[in-house]
């Protein structure tokens, strides 16, 4: 009996299997390369987001961690380290002093990211290879002039002396960890004894960093959560630094939405592969059955191929993503600024199983229909072929798609949105064809003849034309979606950062300097906000009901120390959510709430609030929650109050600016000016969130070339479907005189045409469905996108029209005497 | 005309005996080869019945009529009807495999080498002319050693010179196997090398002639 082998190794042979092994190699190649490529670029990111933690893993209490925990860590062969940050008083032998925020940090830290020092104050950043050396301590640029001290000069903290060797510029981890807001002093963790400023009850916090393999980390934090007791945390990314969290999941959101998209792109392609090959298969099953196979044997050959056929592409597929992965990544090498991490075999096994769905639910249909094709068909070659897709395998083809998007995305609303514009496409793209069937004709016939051609070519194929305008126009609508989003993407996060962008926040600012602190700021021409006032107070109750007393940090629904302010506007970048702002010069002890913070205390509006202020108490009802930009950058805060109720205490006054790199000096100058206040330099993490962000585009960039590649695949395969037909129809023309250059001219505007509707209909569906994933999906306002209409449409004719041309150049490049002998 | 039925073959009555051979001759569109796929097994017919050896195939279902044709039949097309992708041998060897019969690979050479194309095994049809195609047909329908062949306008893409000579091969293997042969064809000198021959016009059977 004829063997599933053989027959793949006769078709192999004779050139009948190449494109449908092609079509399948590309899908599994796409999405595992994708896969393995944004999971590579996905375990990147994640490293770089450790940066931020300066670790992979820590844990952090208000006491000194059990010591057995670092033991744990060293027998999983984790690198580890112990920091400890406190306030404390730091005097100078000259006499000036100074409050500090001391940073002790352990040998080996950080074990992430880069500690970089200088060698006089605001000079070069270096980079150290570890912490201070026992005995001596690196002070923040800021302290130099604070208290009056050189590199080499001693300074005392507690009881201890040390000496002062160099000027200490950033820590990865110091987003995460502001600890009171004086100024940075970085000593050795060894030395914390001899200071004695630690006791019981000190306001302190420690923390242990892990870092290492990811299976033994994983391992010994599922060893360490049990372990924890109350107050006692595991910081994540998204608490070390609430931004980059939020960057890092729109860009996961965006990769994966271009995996699914490179699903439905690859199986489309295989659908149209298959179709081709069991279209071409139908009259050598006509033969096979004349000659007396049944039509169980016909399907165990052609399952038995398709099994075979999956296996070879599956393995092809696979090696074609890693080749693909390693290429993006070679060539864009220079463009990442983070080593890519390791992919693992799971990008390999989706690519498995989306070959296998791919055969199951696109390439068996049609070929399954191939054992009903009629043996007739030997001697009458008008016999009907059955290749009329039964509603069943459009259906069994969306299931697929649906559920290998959802498989990938893991979201439904994502899910939805695609799908949803590829509904509409489809739909639309039915209607416009029938249309289209009904006006060419009477266009055609008052057309001169190259017109009539091409006008008459899109009617004669009417249904062939309606499923390629539908998947022409999902081809460019997927395209228009990537592009749409990603412009929204870059641009909404350049917005969040302008280039001025406030980079420097400035506090403890006195009552009696904050006239003279604005116009320093004014002299200079440093962009700045308002000066806001900031008065501490505790929020005791709630309704009447005191809150719970407790340290822990993590318990948000407590009696704690706030910054309060005032102001009769409501602050740039916030909007009122619920309630009312007040009228200017309202007296009322009221109060507006954030969003988050409200929410976290269970707080209304119409809700009572008891506040100490100093040993004041004050009962404040809420008439207003926020919402607010926490990534702006600008002072932010959680209560604002009418400056009638908080004025008759004592402030002090913050205020954000801009400061280029270049002027940093500037500090020195406005720190001797005003000793009371404190700078805090925010440059320094906006330059890791803008890092960040310079590699998320980079790898939408990459994307987009993979899903334009994909794209090309699907285009060629509808245009290849036609193919033979064509060959026929152009070879009857030339043999009856009709010129190259008509036939061309014809065929080109013919693929321009359907490239118009296809266009116009990928660019309504693309508006569409970025509408719902950027208002559902992404959290994003919606912008209408008048731009990419023209581009949508102009886009649609030149690639369609182009690249049909090309695909069926061979239309008149074949002598006609063959294509006509051949059929 | 839509709704209409149209009656193609008309009250046809047509006895073949074993080893005999027949011609069935008439202008295009007379309906021979509608009948030679009811006879054959490839089509349905709406009404009436075929009976091969005892065994009335309009009775049997698509893939009931298959086994029977890849044990009883064998065809001859006038457009060859080579499957593409298989060399000479592998046609030939495709209804002895499809039988299931044993020794495909050497009835099939063996055929190939009577119908002179012992040196081309290992081509492709693309690479053979008309004649040599032809001769790769009758070579695959002989293997199979079937009680009945079908040929339908064998000659029909052939020049004369060629088409006569695989006329003189096509019944001096049909001779030498003893096999029933049913011809269609237009070509009347053709239907004269039959023992009988059957006339159709626009579906009906019009005359019968014994020739010599």
């Amino acid at each position: 009996m004829i063997t599933a082998t053989k027959m793949l190794a006769r078709d192999w042979r004779g050139g009948e299997l190449g494109i449908l092994i092609m079509a399948l190699v590309l899908a599994v190649g796409v999405v595992s390369g994708i896969s393995a490529f944004t999971a590579r670029l996905q375990s990147a990111l994640e490293q770089e987001s450790h940066r931020f933690l300066g670790a992979d893993l820590v844990v952090r209490w208000s006491r000194a961690l059990p010591g057995q925990w670092l033991d744990a860590a060293a027998q999983r062969q984790l690198n580890r380290a112990q920091v400890l940050t406190f306030p404390t008083m730091v005097i100078a032998d000259a006499g000036g002093m100074s409050l500090a925020s001391v940073k002790a940090v352990s040998t080996g830290y950080p074990l992430r990211g880069e500690l970089t020092y200088s060698q006089e104050p605001f000079g070069e950043a270096l980079t150290a290879q570890s912490g201070p050396a026992v005995g001596e301590v690196w002070l923040d640029s800021r302290l130099f002039p604070l208290l009056d001290v050189s590199i080499g000069d001693a300074v005392t903290i507690g009881e201890a002396r040390f000496t002062v060797t160099a000027a200490a510029r950033t820590e990865p981890d110091q987003a995460s960890s502001f600890m009171g807001y004086g100024p940075r002093l970085l000593m050795n963790f060894a030395d914390i004894a001899a200071t004695g400023v630690v006791q019981p009850g000190s306001r302190v916090e420690y923390r242990q960093l892990y870092a290492g393999d990811a299976t033994a980390l994983t391992a010994f934090n599922s060893w360490l959560q049990p372990q924890l007791i109350e107050g006692q945390s595991i910081l994540t990314i998204d608490e070390g630094q609430p931004g980059i969290g939020e960057a890092l999941s729109r860009a996961e959101s965006f990769l994966l939405l271009a995996g699914s998209l490179a699903v439905v792109l690859a199986g489309v392609a295989v659908a149209l592969a298959a179709r081709r090959f069991s279209e071409r298969h139908t009259d050598y099953v006509a033969i096979m059955k004349s000659l007396g196979a049944t039509s169980a044997a016909i399907s165990r050959l052609y399952g038995g191929s398709l099994l075979l056929l999956g296996l070879i592409a599956t393995a092809g597929g696979c090696f074609l993503g890693w080749l693909i992965q390693a290429a993006f990544f070679a060539v864009f090498a220079d463009q990442l600024p983070v080593q890519p991490g390791p992919a693992g075999l799971r990008p390999y096994a989706v690519g498995a199983v989306t070959s296998l769905v791919c055969l199951l639910c696109f390439a068996w249909p049609p070929l399954r229909r191939l054992s009903r094709c009629s043996p007739l068909r030997v001697l009458r070659r008008d016999t009907p072929e059955e290749t009329t897709r039964t509603l069943i395998d459009t259906l069994i083809g969306f299931a697929a798609v649906t559920l290998l998007m959802l498989w990938y995305s893991q979201d439904a609303v994502l899910t939805l949105a695609v799908l949803s514009g590829l509904l509409l496409t489809g739909a639309l793209g039915m209607v416009i064809a029938v249309a289209l069937l009904r006006t060419g004709r009477a266009v055609g016939m008052s057309a001169g003849s190259i017109w009539r051609l091409a006008l008459a070519g899109l009617q004669r194929r009417g249904t062939a034309n309606a499923l390629q305008v539908v998947i022409f126009g999902m081809a460019i609508m997927l395209l228009l979606m990537l592009v749409l989003v990603r412009t929204s993407l870059i641009s909404q996060w350049q917005m969040q950062l302008p280039v001025d962008a406030p980079n420097h926040f400035m506090i403890n600012i006195a009552p009696e300097d904050a006239a003279a602190v604005e116009q320093t700021l004014r002299d200079n021409a440093l962009p700045s906000e308002p000066l806001f006032p900031m008065i501490r107070g505790r929020v005791m109750s709630i309704n009447g009901v005191a809150l719970p007393t407790t340290d822990d940090p993590a318990q948000d629904r407590r009696q704690r120390e706030w910054n309060f302010t005032w102001s009769d506007e409501l602050p740039t970048e916030n909007t009122v959510s619920a309630g009312q702002w007040w009228e200017a010069g309202s007296a009322a002890a009221e109060v507006s709430l954030e969003e988050e913070y409200a929410q976290r205390l269970g707080v209304d509006v119409g809700d009572q609030l008891g506040l100490l202020i100093g040993s004041e108490p004050l009962e404040v009802t809420v008439t207003s929650i926020r919402q607010l930009q926490w990534q702006s950058l600008r002072p932010n805060f959680y209560l604002i109050f009418p400056p009638k109720v908080l004025e008759p205490y004592p402030a002090t006054f913050m205020t954000s600016f801009h400061l280029d790199k270049s002027n940093k000096v500037f500090l020195n100058e406005l720190i001797r000016s005003f000793p009371t206040l404190t700078v805090i330099e925010m440059d320094i993490v906006i330059e890791q969130i803008r890092s960040i962000v310079s590699q998320v585009s980079a790898a939408v960039e990459l994307v987009l070339v993979v899903i334009l590649a994909a794209g090309a695949l699907v285009l060629v395969a509808g245009v290849r479907a036609s193919v033979d037909s064509r060959m026929y129809e152009s070879a009857i023309l030339r043999a009856l005189g009709a010129p190259r250059r008509l036939i061309l001219g014809s065929l080109l505007i013919e693929f321009a045409t359907l490239g118009l509707f296809a266009g116009l209909l990928a660019t309504m569906a693309a508006e569409l469905s970025v509408f719902v994933l950027q208002t559902q999906a992404m959290e994003m306002a919606y912008v209408p996108t008048p731009w990419v209409w023209p581009l949508g449409i102009a886009a649609g004719m030149l690639i369609i029209g182009g690249l049909g041309v090309f695909s069926c150049r061979e239309v008149v490049s074949a002598p006609p005497v063959e294509v006509l002998r051949e059929l | 005309m839509a709704g209409t039925e149209l009656e193609i073959l008309k009250g046809i009555t047509l006895e073949i005996k074993s080893g005999e051979s027949v011609a069935i001759v008439g202008a295009s569109g007379s309906g021979k080869s509608t009948l030679l796929g009811l006879l054959a097994g490839l089509d349905e017919a709406s009404a009436g019945s075929v009976v091969i050896h005892d065994t009335n195939i309009t009775d049997l279902d698509e893939d009931g009529r298959a086994l029977f044709r890849s044990q009883h039949i064998g065809f001859v097309f006038q457009s060859f009807q080579l499957l593409p992708a298989l060399t000479a041998l592998e046609n030939v060897m495709l209804p002895l495999e499809l039988a299931g019969k044993a020794g495909a690979e050497a009835a099939a050479s063996d055929y190939l080498e009577r119908v002179g194309l012992g040196q081309r095994l290992h081509h492709y049809p693309k690479q053979m002319s008309g004649g040599e195609q032809q001769r790769v047909a009758i070579a695959r329908a002989f293997a199979a050693q079937p009680d009945i062949l079908f040929a339908d306008e064998p000659t029909g893409n052939l020049d004369t010179t060629t088409g006569r000579t695989i006329v003189d091969l096509l019944f001096e293997l049909n001779r030498q196997a003893g096999t029933t042969l049913v011809l269609v064809t237009h070509d009347l000198s053709l239907a004269q090398r039959c023992q009988r021959c059957v006339q159709l016009e626009s579906g009906a059977l019009l005359s019968e002639a014994s020739a010599g």
